[in-house]
């Protein structure tokens, strides 16, 4: 039954992010993106992991997606002829598009395969309260954590710098 | 097979307990409305006017099923039962009450779910009904309604923070998202407030109780914070093409999301079923004192309604993050300071 369950909710989240990236409508993707987070969640709570299951729903099905659609709807993007999003890759992003998409398969693989090399990955396993996930992020683990946070908003800052300029040049033209 | 029994009994009693209670609201509503106005309100179906939501259901039943052109049929049809389902759903870990009986060993608790988890499932499931109002309000192909949906969402998203917030300056100081065991904790003898009041978390946490009632306001559309809707601007909100049940299927969704609300109030901050000063009180009781705070809390939202003009958009987001997300994050500063101590 579990294991079912799993395969489904794999298959609903491989469907679904495909269904992000190559839908025409933009609420179509953001509603894709949307039902992939809730195969994972439950992923995670077959798991074990109900914290997990139930931050990922709060923060990524009640907040960020609801902010995605927001933008989504704001600047009325709901258009079905604005073309698919295959197009906006261009020869020129292609490369990047690769190499990323080739980094996430080996870091992947490499989580699969090494089973446990990456640290935390042993004790994460057998760990299902609240208190020891606290223990763990801000104990042994609250560098790496801090890191990451850090990490995340400088790309947040990036995004903005770069979004921004893209912004005064459609303006100039 | 006792106990699966039990607790399929339980989840049709609890969930048929909250559409019956959203049905009554709804009367509530209008009577309370006509109170507060000096009108007599609905009064002529059944004794004084208690079968008219039944009437009023009987009557979108047989009203004509309509999708406006244009419109984006499935999210159309899909975005009010989300809206229901996602309140109804976020009921299932509230406990209404302590232990009902026992069965081969087995407590019996007056829960759907016991979960570790429960105070973030509410916020998690319960947020989920905004994309009933933002997907409503976009599928109808409708300018009002798009505002409305395009309004709730970012009214939802900056009030969610502050409640969060308030919510987790009580998880702090109880050391757990159980929603039971917050109960217990205020409830036991120890933990009462200056020796005599009872220990509940309405009088360690007095700042965050006063944001989040504010808060649920916001989160649940309701007035003086219904932008969504909003008459006087928006027709209906993100509501003016919905006919029938779908209609009615929102206003269910409200309904329930309130009075989840008004339990989440009332099991964090006011002891949730136990009663002051009597800890062994039996499991009807409780459950009368549970659903009495519930009932004035329920009373709250209607009495704010009718006496509270609307607010204006720029004085809600301002409200939203310049006084209560900075309000909230220095209470749980302040909280986490207490705790550590």
């Amino acid at each position: 039954m579990a294991n079912l369950l799993f395969y489904l909710m794999g298959l609903g989240a491989v469907i679904g992010s495909l269904l992000v990236v190559t839908s025409k409508n933009p609420i179509t993707s953001v509603l894709s993106l949307l039902g992939t987070f809730f195969c994972l969640a439950t992923i995670y709570l077959l798991a074990g992991f109900q914290f997990l299951a139930a931050a990922q729903i709060l923060v990524y099905g009640g907040a960020i997606m609801v902010l995605f659609l927001f933008v989504v709807m704001l600047l009325n993007l709901g258009h079905p002829e604005e073309g698919s999003g295959l197009e906006f890759m261009n020869k020129r992003r292609m490369p990047f598009a690769f190499a990323a998409s080739a980094m996430l398969i080996v870091l992947t693989f490499a989580g699969v395969l090494g089973q446990g090399s990456a640290p935390g990955a042993v004790e994460l396993a057998h760990m299902a309260t609240i208190g020891d996930l606290a223990g763990l992020m801000f104990g042994s683990f609250l560098l790496p954590f801090e890191a990451a946070s850090i990490l995340l908003m400088g790309a947040a800052v990036a995004v903005i710098v770069l979004a921004k300029r893209e912004r005064t040049q459609a303006v100039e033209r | 097979m006792t106990v699966l029994l039990a607790t399929i009994l339980k989840v049709v009693v609890i969930f048929g307990a909250l559409i019956s209670a959203a049905g009554i609201s709804t009367l509530a509503e209008r009577r309370v409305s006509a109170w507060i106005q000096h009108r007599i309100g609905p009064n002529r179906v059944g004794p004084f006017g208690v079968l008219q939501p039944l009437a009023d259901g009987i009557k979108f039943i047989f009203k004509e099923e309509f999708v406006p052109e244009g419109a984006n049929r499935w999210l159309f049809i899909l975005a009010p039962a989300l809206s229901a389902a996602a309140a109804l759903m976020s009921v299932a870990v509230i406990p209404f009450g302590g232990l009902i009986t026992e069965i081969d060993g087995t407590p019996i608790l007056m829960s759907i779910a016991d979960l570790d988890i429960g105070a973030l499932w509410v916020v998690a499931i319960g947020g989920l009904g905004i994309y009933g109002v933002i997907l409503g309000g976009w599928a109808s192909n409708s300018k009002y309604s798009l505002f409305g949906g395009l309004r709730a969402t970012a009214q939802m998203i900056s009030y969610e923070l502050s409640m969060i917030l308030c919510i987790l300056a009580v998880v702090a100081m109880s050391d757990t998202l159980n929603l039971r065991e917050i109960v217990n904790l205020q409830d036991s003898a120890d933990s009462r407030c200056f020796g005599f009041l009872p220990g509940w978390n309405i009088f360690y946490q007095p700042l965050a109780f006063v944001l989040f009632v504010i808060c649920t306001f916001a989160e649940t559309n309701r007035h003086p914070f219904d932008f969504a809707e909003c008459e006087s601007e928006l027709v209906g909100g993100f509501h003016t093409e919905y006919s029938s049940m779908k209609f009615a299927l929102f206003f269910i969704g409200e309904y329930c999301a309130m009075i989840v609300m008004s339990c989440m109030t009332v099991t964090l901050f006011l002891g949730g079923f136990s009663v002051p000063y009597w800890s062994e009180a039996p499991f009807l009781i409780g459950l009368a004192s549970f659903l009495l705070k519930v009932t004035f809390f329920m009373f709250l939202f209607l009495w704010v309604r009718w006496s509270l003009p609307r607010f204006r958009y720029d004085q809600l987001m301002n409200l939203g993050w310049k006084v209560f997300l900075p309000l909230a994050l220095v209470n749980i500063l302040l909280t986490g300071l207490a705790v550590s101590l």
